[in-house]
Formats: C-alpha cells, sequence, structure tokens
C-alpha cells in the first residue's frame, strides 16, 4: 500500500475545517472545489484528466464509482501536461487525476532512475510525500511511451530495438510532444548511445497529426502509446526496449492526501485491479470507434460491464 | 447529426459552460469603457495613454495571459477565473478604443447647448452624451461579445471547460463532427449574445431609430471594427 | 515581477539568440507566417472591399460573412483542417489569413465610404473613369482607414499565430508551449514579451505608413463624421 497512515487524520481534519469554513470562504486553500456543500454528508471530490482520451476515460471510470458511493464528483478535463497538474493538485484545483506510474516518478524527480514495478513502486512515496500527494494501488495495465517507427523503416533499416537507431540518429526525426525532449533525450543517449536525433514537437499525445507526419515519413520515430489503437492499425513498430529506458507507466490514480480515505481507496483500488492493457486498449478502441461515444459513456458501459455499477 | 443527438447533453452542458464564462468578460468591459472612454475624451495625453495601454494589452497571445494570470493574481492554477479575467482584459482594451471613439462621436454644439440649457457636468453626462455615444459603444461591444465568445475556446487548452473541448477531442479521434459541432455552437452563442446585444439596444436607445438612415448604425459599427 | 524580470534577462542574453530553438529564427519564422497570411488575406479582401466601398453593393451581406467569419474559433478552424490536410504550413496560413480578412474588408469599405460625396461627383463631373475615379480619388483618400484594418489585421495575426506551435511549426508560440509544458513561467513569459513587441513593432511601422501616406488635409478622426455624411450620401444616390 503506498497511501500514508496520517492521510487519513489529515483528510478527517480538512473535513473539519472545510465543514466550518464553508459558505464563508473559497480562498481557504483546504477547500477541496465547487461541489462542496459542507454539511459532511458528502465528499466534494474534483477528478482532473489529462489532455488525451484514455485518461479521461479512467477519469470518468474513477468518477463514476466515487459517484455512485456517496462522492459529490466534478471533472476537471484537458489538463495538460503533468507539470501543470501536479501543480493544480497542489493548490487544490484538483484533488485525484489517474496517473501512469514512470511518468509521475520522472515528472517529479528528473534525477529517478527506477525503471521496474518494484523500483518505481519503491521511489514514489519519498517523491509525493513531500507535495502531500498519495498513490493507490497500480492497475496492472500500463500505457507506456514507446518509440514507434512504420514497418517500411523497421525493415528497410533494419531497425526492431531502440538501440538500432543510434548508427542512424542523426539523419532521422522524432515527433512527441514538447516535454519528451527534455526528459528522455539525455538518456538515449546515456542508455543506447542514440544521439543526434532531431525533435519535432507535436503536442497531441501521439495523435492523428503525429500518426500522420510518422506515416508520410515527415518525422521516422514518433512516441505513441503503447495501448493506441492506431498502433495496430497502421502495422506500426514498437521498438524493443531492453534496457528498459521507459519506465513502467502502470495506470494509478494519484491524489493529495486530504482526499485520501480508505473507503476512496477500497473503491478505487477494486476497480484498479480490473484495468488490463487489453482493457486500455478496448476503451481506446471503442472511443476512437464508429460511434464516437462521449469519455463517460465508454466509462459507464465498461463499468456495468466489470459489475461496478447497475 | 447522430452523433450530436447522442452526446446531446455533453455539447449543451459545454455550451452552457461556454456562455456563462462568457457574459463576465463582456459586462466587465463595457462597465469598464463608460469612465475610460469619457477619461479618454478630456485630453489628448490621456488618451494616447489610456488607446496606447488598450493597444499593448490585446496583443498579448491569450495562452501566455491564462497561464501568468495565476502568477499575478494569486488564483488556483485551473481555476476558471484565469480566463475570465484574461477575457476581460482583452474586452477592455478593444472597449477603451471603441468607447473613446464613441464619447468623440458626440458633437460639441450638442454639449454646448446642453450645458446651455442648465445640464450639470454630471446630468449631462448621463441625459446626453452616454445616450448619444451609445450606438458606437453598442457597435463595439458587439464585436467584444464575438470576440470573446470565439476567443475563450482556447480555454480549453489549459483545463478550462468549454466548446474548445470538442476540437480538441473530435482532433484526438479523427472525428471532424465533433469539431464542427464545435465550431458551429460557438457561432451559435456569438450570434445569440449578438441578438440580446442588439435586442438591449433597441429597447435602451429606441431614438436611434428615428435617425435619418438604416446606414447609421451600420457605418458606426464599421468604423468600431476598423478601429478595434 | 521576477518572471518578468528573469524573461527580459532571457530576451537580452545573446546566448538565447541563435541555434535551432534561438529567438531570431523562431521571430524569422513567427514574421513569415504572418506575413503570408496576412498577404493572402490581402489578395482576397482588399479587392472585396473596394468593390463594396465604391459600388455600395453586396454591404450587408459581406457585414453578415465578415461578421460570422469573427466568430469562428480558430482553434477548432485549425484543427478541423489539419484532420484533412495532415499538419503543415498551409493549414495555418489559411486560418491566419480567415481571420485577417474581416478587418481588412471592412476597413477598405468603410474607407471609400467615408470619402466626400461631393468630391467623387466633382471627379465625375470633369468626366474621370470609374477606375480612374476609384484609384485616383476615392483609393488615396481612404488610404488612411484601409491601412486602419490592416493594422488590425496583422496585430490578430502576429498575436494569434502563436498556435503555429500546436501544429508541428515554430515561431514564437515555441515558447509559451515549452514554458507551458514544464511550468518555466520565465520561458512563457519572455514568449509572450517577443511576440507583443513583434506585434507592437509592426503596428508602429504601419501607423507610419499611414501617417506618410495620409494626404494633406485628410484628417483621420473621419469616423466620427463619417454618419452626417453618409445619410446625405444616401439620399443623394437614391435620385440619380
Amino acid at each position: 500500500m503506498f497511501a500514508h497512515k496520517k492521510g487519513l487524520g489529515l483528510a478527517v481534519a480538512a473535513l473539519a475545517v472545510t465543514a466550518t469554513l464553508a459558505g464563508c470562504s473559497s480562498s481557504n486553500p483546504l477547500d477541496t472545489g465547487d461541489g462542496d456543500t459542507g454539511n459532511g454528508a458528502t465528499t466534494a471530490i474534483t477528478i482532473g484528466s489529462q489532455g488525451f482520451a484514455e485518461n479521461e476515460i479512467l477519469a470518468q471510470i474513477y468518477g463514476q464509482v466515487l459517484a455512485a458511493n456517496g462522492y459529490e464528483v466534478t471533472y476537471n478535463t484537458s489538463i495538460g501536461e503533468r507539470e501543470a497538474f501536479l501543480t493544480g493538485l497542489a493548490d487544490g484545483s484538483i484533488d485525484l487525476i489517474p496517473e501512469y506510474a514512470g511518468n509521475l516518478l520522472y515528472g517529479s524527480d528528473p534525477e529517478a532512475t527506477a525503471s521496474s514495478v518494484e523500483d518505481v513502486t519503491a521511489a514514489l512515496p519519498d517523491v509525493l510525500e513531500p507535495l502531500g500527494l498519495v498513490t493507490l494501488d497500480f492497475a496492472p495495465g500500463a500505457d507506456a511511451d514507446a518509440f514507434v517507427v512504420t514497418k517500411e523503416f523497421s525493415e528497410e533499416n533494419n531497425v526492431t530495438s531502440i538501440g538500432d537507431l543510434a548508427p542512424i540518429a542523426d539523419t532521422l526525426t522524432l515527433a512527441a510532444n514538447t516535454p519528451f525532449e527534455g526528459r528522455w533525450f539525455g538518456k538515449l543517449a546515456e542508455t543506447y548511445g542514440v544521439e543526434g536525433l532531431t525533435f519535432k514537437a507535436i503536442d497531441d499525445f501521439g495523435g492523428p497529426g503525429t500518426l500522420n507526419e510518422l506515416l508520410t515519413d515527415t518525422v521516422q520515430i514518433a512516441d505513441i502509446y503503447t495501448t493506441t489503437p492506431s498502433i495496430k492499425a497502421n502495422d506500426l513498430v514498437v521498438l524493443e526496449d531492453p534496457k528498459s529506458l521507459i519506465p513502467v507507466q502502470n495506470v494509478v490514480p494519484l491524489l493529495s492526501e486530504s482526499v485520501y480515505s480508505d473507503k476512496l481507496a477500497e473503491l478505487l483500488n477494486a476497480v484498479s485491479a480490473k484495468i488490463t492493457t487489453d482493457e486500455l486498449i478496448d476503451l481506446n478502441t471503442t472511443y476512437g470507434g464508429d460511434d464516437k461515444p462521449s469519455a463517460a459513456v465508454v466509462a459507464e458501459a465498461w463499468l456495468k460491464d466489470n459489475g461496478f455499477l447497475k | 447529426m447522430v452523433w450530436l443527438w447522442q452526446n446531446l447533453e455533453l455539447v449543451l452542458g459545454l455550451a452552457l459552460d461556454h456562455a456563462r464564462l462568457s457574459v463576465a468578460p463582456v459586462l466587465v468591459s463595457f462597465i469598464a469603457s463608460i469612465p475610460l472612454g469619457w477619461l479618454a475624451n478630456q485630453s489628448r495625453v490621456l488618451r494616447t495613454i489610456l488607446l496606447t495601454l488598450g493597444g499593448v494589452l490585446f496583443t498579448i497571445p491569450s495562452i501566455a495571459l491564462f497561464v501568468t494570470l495565476p502568477v499575478i493574481l494569486g488564483t488556483r492554477i485551473l481555476d476558471e477565473i484565469n480566463v475570465v479575467v484574461a477575457l476581460s482584459i482583452y474586452a477592455v482594451a478593444v472597449m477603451v478604443r471603441g468607447s473613446a471613439d464613441a464619447f468623440a462621436s458626440v458633437s460639441k454644439d450638442v454639449i454646448g447647448s446642453s450645458t446651455a440649457v442648465g445640464y450639470s457636468r454630471w446630468g449631462r453626462f448621463w441625459g446626453v452624451e452616454l445616450p448619444l455615444a451609445g450606438p458606437v459603444l453598442l457597435a463595439s461591444l458587439r464585436v467584444v461579445s464575438v470576440t470573446t465568445v470565439s476567443l475563450l475556446s482556447v480555454g480549453s487548452l489549459i483545463g478550462v471547460t468549454t466548446l474548445g473541448y470538442l476540437f480538441l477531442d473530435g482532433y484526438q479521434r479523427s472525428f471532424p463532427t465533433e469539431v464542427v459541432i464545435g465550431i458551429a455552437f460557438t457561432v451559435i452563442i456569438a450570434l445569440i449574445f449578438d441578438a440580446v446585444l442588439v435586442t438591449i439596444g433597441r429597447i435602451l436607445m429606441p431614438y436611434t431609430r428615428a435617425l435619418p438612415t438604416s446606414s447609421r448604425a451600420s457605418v458606426t459599427r464599421v468604423a468600431a471594427e476598423v478601429t478595434s | 515581477m521576477n518572471f518578468f524580470l528573469d524573461a527580459l534577462a532571457y530576451i537580452v542574453d545573446p546566448a538565447n539568440l541563435t541555434g535551432a530553438k534561438g529567438i531570431l529564427p523562431r521571430l524569422g519564422d513567427h514574421l513569415y507566417y504572418s506575413a503570408l497570411a496576412t498577404g493572402i488575406a490581402l489578395v482576397v479582401a482588399l479587392p472585396v472591399g473596394l468593390a463594396i466601398g465604391h459600388t455600395g453593393r453586396g454591404r450587408a451581406f459581406v457585414i453578415a460573412i465578415s461578421g460570422a467569419a469573427r466568430a469562428l474559433p480558430t482553434l477548432g478552424l485549425l484543427f478541423f483542417i489539419v484532420l484533412f490536410t495532415g499538419l503543415g504550413l498551409w493549414p495555418l496560413v489559411a486560418v491566419l489569413a480567415i481571420l485577417a480578412v474581416p478587418p481588412i474588408i471592412a476597413g477598405a469599405y468603410a474607407g471609400l465610404e467615408s470619402v466626400n460625396r461631393q468630391t467623387i461627383d466633382a471627379a465625375r463631373a470633369i468626366g474621370m473613369t470609374e477606375w480612374q475615379l476609384l484609384w485616383k480619388v476615392e483609393v488615396p483618400l481612404a488610404l488612411p482607414l484601409i491601412i486602419g484594418g490592416i493594422r488590425s489585421a496583422a496585430l490578430q495575426v502576429i498575436a494569434t499565430a502563436t498556435i503555429a506551435g500546436y501544429v508541428g511549426l515554430t515561431g514564437l508560440g515555441r515558447f509559451l508551449i515549452e514554458g507551458l509544458a514544464v511550468r518555466n513561467y520565465t520561458l512563457a513569459i519572455a514568449g509572450a514579451i517577443l511576440v507583443a513587441v513583434l506585434a507592437l513593432l509592426v503596428d508602429g511601422l504601419l501607423a507610419l505608413i499611414q501617417l506618410l501616406v495620409t494626404p494633406r488635409g485628410v484628417s483621420r478622426g473621419v469616423t466620427s463624421t463619417a454618419p452626417r455624411s453618409r445619410a446625405r450620401l444616401r439620399r443623394a444616390r437614391a435620385t440619380p
């Protein structure tokens, strides 16, 4: 368990303070947000999500379970990059957000080296505690950054693993979201000796813009997340990462200590346990499918299928 | 269209949020522009200072304003107040110019006559100058309202719920329909706002219809458009 | 205000001027996108605005269209086009040009309509063709307002060209996005300052041109007296 015992105490204290102050002022830093009724009967919680679909579906999944169990849930979608929502968690704009273990660690601590589930699990509390944050259990499913190339490129250049890029790196361009360069290029050179890649920032989280650039050979490598349906649909090759450059990216709810409770942990851990990588791919496929349902609808259907909602 | 029907709740919810967030900047700019516009006509120096300031504020990229306001205001980073304040700043920047022109358009002869018939300075402002500046003020306010509604969607890039969500979401799943619906609802809200402003203008300023030609309003509007 | 000072320090640091992420190349790109978009908008909008202003026809229609164009959210339009074309320069330029069209049209026809009716009648009376009337009388007299429209368009385009950074292009918007992505306020504010300064410089340049081309005796404040002469002009036109 990653929760700290004092989390509960803090949450109670926070609720007490919020209850007393509710209705007087919204500048109270412990104020949990818009939906605060202050009568203690319901607990208000604001759930954030990052700027891409899968994360929003996960936010809805966690949120709807909480809503069904007496929480008053509001959503804050498309927050964007990690640095933004970490600040948002710190200043109380949001209370909970679905995260990915490895990126959470590296985003909070650029010096981190952990890469396996065990190491990341062990390293996280030390990084999160000073921020007043806790994580719940990891889901078995993961959605990791991946170095993706087209099949033709892979065959022509005999590239199947990240290390294979080293000899031709200075002729290649890689597309990813803006923070990717700062976060991974140094480690890429260190771990695999891949140096001289040109970086092209396309901030669509491996979406259609990035994909199009890859398919038209404008860029040769793209950071597309492993659960993205377009990888399979376009027969793309995910380069192997034998030296574990990219750390494990299991889905994990990240929340501020002030909203932690055993009840909440129990509810969400049960949900996380069902979120496998295949389920993530399915969720993304449904979302991008012919009906284009909203994230809320996709989440609700999944929760019903898995017996969390009636 | 099927998609719109199936997701009506989502779209209408976003549209309501969008409209709600657009109201404050338009109101703020109107209220602020009246004293500022009047002030701008008190001296050449004041006019230059106010209009230059308005021009500078308008050139700040919206996304920059959205993200730096929390640092300046001490607000929470995801608070929608940041976007409302940012858009209010733009709206005021545009309105100052329109309002300065509006008060400048009131004929000096009329002002002189009203003083002659015994208006106090205060009474003259409310009874003569403001009503006569009204049509040009309205013209600028219409431009401000359309611009505000349109610009608000950028807020989605920083986690504020607006119709811009449909742009990002539709784009990410390669679904043009969703993007178009987002655009269409933005335009619809802008048109509704515009209709409301025109109606309020008709109620408050029935005298504009008594003026010689219908082209008056459009010419002042054009003037407002060029200068803003 | 610390961020602000740090941002200024960042801008004046010669080390940040050049290189792949330097201020100068990004400034150049930003200007290039903006000039291209404004140029295209000019080619499209100026003839339309002049035609409406000269003939007085199609005004209501164009006012309605350009009003609606103002309501079009730039970001939505950009994403929509990119879905069909893929990333690249032209979607961006198209969207920025759409932004620039309404103020240019408005400036052009407001400028022509502000020309004194008697002047136009006098020009016809001395035997000028419509073409001569347009180019030798109307356009010179309307230039201040025409350039006023272009100023307004250029200002909006430069401020909005920051979105280039979202579709795989560069420009000064990259400073904003990079600053945002890692919460580096210094970088974001430096980007904002650069955009604002660029916009003001271009605006100042156009203002100067506006001043230089204004024929002697024509005041820049034409708009405030326009309505009255407008009314007279309408009546004059009604009886050919």
